[in-house]
């Protein structure tokens, strides 16, 4: 008892920082620990108010308005997309409507019938124009550049549009899957105006009933949804709590009933937790060192290899990440249904090969690496982990920290300070996003805006043109290993989703996103 | 005889002058410390892989191109007609925000007050009647552990004890008064006790000096020597005397606190001031925090008048 007493004592000290709620998604050694045990408990029960704790006060409500990536639990709940993803591959699944590319520049979709909006609008193919055009060429849009490669949306049946590229783009399910694919009604988009920002109408399971800024945002079962399989939960609440140990806390004394993408280092308050279970899974999430490759040694394609292998990503994980995750060997995780596992086996940990790398490219006594880094604790640890890792190379990090929007903008924007960044990529449901917003030459997040190869710039187009997952697969393939044979980038260790809930809520499934969906959710009576 | 006499509505209109000044000048150090801050609000509005354009153009849209002395200008100017705007973040009346919060916070200082009279006073007399005893020790150390203890510390053992081991009060959040005043005092509870251990410290140990030096005065020996008792004389005498410095503890008590609560609430995840206000600085929501502020000044102005006031209610020498 006293035992029990005294650590519960220390939880509350564990150091959280905003920064994290940005920063944790989550991913997977624990891929094993989950899915079959919180799946297959029995029929779903109807009822119930799922009480959540989030951490963050979303942006907006409307899809296309938005910008936070902690937004999407929130939306999810109010908003169908087009299209859906296979919760542990990511692979592109019919949602609201099924798609077909009749030539690689012609892609239709066919809606489901009766779907209607919460404000019993129906969903039909004006509705997906509406939203479509809406998406590509509203002022207050903030997806316009997913949507960049539609020329024209036409309404070629009731339930059929017909959207024209003006080129090849089979991401363009997986972007529909995303923001872009949320409908929202065009009745309540028109009448409400800038309004349903705060108060969206869409046709998913749930309609919003209240947001109060930094409080709570409820949403109560939408009557006349157009499927019965998902959906089990009369209401969901969620509270919000920016402190993730409070958040989790709040579960723990039975508040609320699910706290998500927590750090690792809680896990010990839910080990204590007899009504509180954890759920793991992989997500997309890397962190990793963004290089520019326009400055100093960087350049010198031998470095950057150098880097690679004097990185020991078990060591990361287990360290930095209490063992939560997975030792990332490339962008993608090894989940992912474009993962190739010829390319992890790339740079095993081997620092003598780095050392002769460096000697070779003529850094015999290694030299030093300007590096942007942020301030929160757990960066600044994973930071000094980094900093003896590769000063065992004698590649000596100088770090600079500072908030994550003032330090990522002084390293991707005008004034390209550093020659490298300590943060992390936050995964896109298509690959072919994720490379070309990374690789392109012009790309925000390649910071040097240097053109690899002409190998790798026509791979990039290459890889939205076939809309066969095998082809796909084969030029993901190709391009990974590029990236990694130029070491474009040093990838370190891919998050797990971690997720509390109390043993009352079933049917939760993790997803590759990291970022909790709440369809299939159903509480014990 | 009026409690609102004339010396005392000069007073009063004397202070409201001088409130406008330092109104203005807390607002504007405030927009100023926030635009001085790196960081863009159009960034994070933007969203992810935002272009440049993208980015310009919302800052065009929300008028955060303009010079910095117009957009406070603005700001004030639609301030003073009673408008405090929307927030930037998520679009919200910043009014119904703050109408929202502050009444949350509100609960939590005056509870907290409370504690500290409640258990302050009488530690302060118990103190002060028998100076340099064992009662009288014991109870100035609690003082002194009172104030070296951080409130967020004592909160986090609460809730440790008190929500996670025993369940005996909630672990977070808050209930509106208007909704179920109950819930609304259970849920408070907790953070308020927090909040009041420097306070119910501070309450004891000025009380207890105030006293031991009025005790101690010429005009209690006469006392004593008229033959009145010493709870008498406590009671009738050495309070009165003492209660101008108390109230000057109790209003600078009260402002303090309504600053603390800002780590409070963090720990018990309570919507209140505090944390519309760090929210607000954290995301450079130039407009909440910009309202958060002048509703905050106004509420420390006021107390400072209403204790002025009192000050010439208990003790007539001051005008």
């Amino acid at each position: 008892m006293t035992s029990r007493k005294k650590s519960d004592l220390r939880l509350p000290f564990a150091p959280m920082t905003r920064r994290e709620w940005l920063m944790m998604m989550g991913a997977g050694t624990a891929a094993a620990l989950l899915p079959g045990a919180v799946f297959a408990q029995g029929e779903p029960r109807r009822g119930g108010v799922l009480r959540v704790s989030g951490f963050a006060n979303p942006s907006s409500l409307d899809p296309a308005t938005g910008g936070a990536g902690s937004d999407h639990t929130y939306l999810w709940t109010i908003y169908d997309t087009l299209v859906e993803w296979d919760y542990k591959t990511l692979e592109p699944r019919p949602g609201i409507a099924q798609w077909k590319f009749s030539d690689p520049t012609t892609m239709v979709l066919t809606i489901s019938p009766n779907v209607l909006f919460h404000d019993d609008t129906a969903c039909d193919a004006e509705a997906v124009k509406f939203n479509l055009d809406r998406g590509r060429g509203d002022d207050r849009s903030n997806i316009k550049a997913d949507l960049s490669s539609i020329d024209s949306v036409e309404v070629t049946g009731p339930l059929e549009v017909t959207v024209r590229l003006t080129r090849p783009d089979s991401a363009l399910p997986a972007i529909l899957s995303d923001r872009a694919g949320m409908m929202v009604s065009p009745t309540a988009a028109g009448k409400l105006g800038d309004e349903h920002d705060r108060k969206g109408v869409g046709a998913g399971p749930w309609k919003l009933v209240e947001w109060a800024d930094n409080q709570n945002i409820t949403v109560t079962r939408h009557e006349k949804y157009w499927r019965d399989d998902r959906g089990f939960v009369d209401g969901i609440e969620f509270s919000i709590m920016p402190e993730r140990a409070t958040g989790l806390r709040s579960v723990v004394a039975g508040q609320n009933d699910l706290a998500y993408q927590l750090p690792p280092r809680l896990k010990p308050l839910i080990d204590r937790s007899k009504d509180v279970e954890l759920v793991t899974g992989p997500t997309l999430y890397c962190r990793q060192i963004y290089l520019n490759l326009s400055r100093g040694p960087l350049q010198d394609v031998r470095v950057r290899q150098a880097m690679n292998f004097a990185i020991d990503r078990e060591a990361f994980v287990k360290v930095a990440q209490s063992g939560f995750g997975e030792p990332a060997h490339m962008n993608l995780p090894s989940s992912h249904w474009a993962y190739d596992p010829e390319v992890a086996k790339l740079y095993p940990h081997d620092p003598d090969k780095a050392r002769a790398l460096l000697a070779e490219a003529g850094f015999k006594d290694g030299f030093d690496l300007t590096i942007g880094g942020y301030t929160d604790a757990d960066s600044v640890r994973r930071g000094e982990i980094l900093m003896d890792q590769l000063g065992k190379i004698g590649i000596r990090l100088r770090f600079t920290n500072g908030t994550v929007a003032e330090i990522s903008a002084q390293y991707f924007g005008q004034e390209k300070k550093f020659d490298s960044l300590v943060s992390a990529w936050t995964g896109r449901p298509d690959p072919a996003m994720s490379y070309g917003l990374m690789y392109a030459k012009d790309a925000y997040f390649n910071a040097g805006r240097v053109e690899v190869s002409a190998e790798l710039t026509e791979l990039l187009a290459k890889s939205r043109e076939s809309e066969d997952m095998a082809v796909r697969k084969e030029i993901f393939s190709r391009l990974q290993r590029i990236v990694m044979e130029q070491a474009l980038v040093v990838p370190i260790a891919f998050d797990a989703e971690m997720t509390a809930i109390s043993k009352k809520v079933v049917g939760y499934r993790p997803n590759l996103i990291g970022k909790p969906k709440y369809e299939f959710v159903s509480l014990a009576s | 005889m009026s409690i609102l006499t004339a010396s005392r509505l000069r007073v009063a209109r004397r202070r409201l002058i001088h409130a406008v000044p330092v109104l203005v000048l807390a607002t504007f150090i405030v927009f100023g410390i926030l635009k001085l801050m790196p960081g863009d609000i159009a960034i994070t509005l933007a969203g992810e892989n935002a272009t440049e354009e993208r980015i310009a153009e919302i800052r065009q849209n929300y008028g955060l191109d303009r010079p910095f002395l117009v957009q406070y200008g603005s700001w004030l100017w639609n301030a003073v007609q009673g408008d405090l705007s929307r927030s930037l973040a998520s679009g919200e009346e910043v009014a119904v925000q703050i109408a929202r919060s502050f009444p949350i916070t509100l609960l939590i200082v005056v509870m907290a007050m409370g504690f500290a009279l409640v258990f302050g006073i009488p530690l302060g007399i118990l103190a002060a009647s028998r100076p340099d005893s064992l009662v009288d020790r014991v109870v100035t150390s609690i003082g002194s552990l009172g104030i070296a203890v951080p409130n967020f510390w004592l909160a986090m053992i609460f809730v440790s004890w008190f929500a996670l081991e025993f369940g005996w009060f909630p672990a977070t959040g808050s209930v509106p008064l208007t909704q179920d005043p109950g819930q609304a005092i259970w849920h408070a509870f907790l953070p308020a006790l927090a909040l009041a251990s420097g306070g119910m410290s501070e309450v004891s140990r000025q009380l207890r000096s105030s006293l031991v030096e009025v005790m101690s005065s010429p005009q209690v020996r006469t006392l004593h020597a008229k033959g009145l008792t010493p709870a008498a004389i406590l009671w009738k005498h050495g309070l009165k005397n003492v209660s101008v410095n108390l109230l000057t503890v109790t209003s600078l008590l009260f402002n303090r606190m309504l600053a603390a609560t800002v780590v409070v609430e963090a720990v018990f995840a309570i919507p209140g001031m505090g944390s519309l206000i760090v929210n607000a600085a954290l995301f450079r929501d130039l407009p909440v925090a910009q309202g958060v502020v002048f509703v905050m000044v106004l509420v420390v102005i006021s107390v400072n008048l209403v204790t002025d006031l009192l000050y010439t209610v208990l003790d007539p020498r001051i005008r």
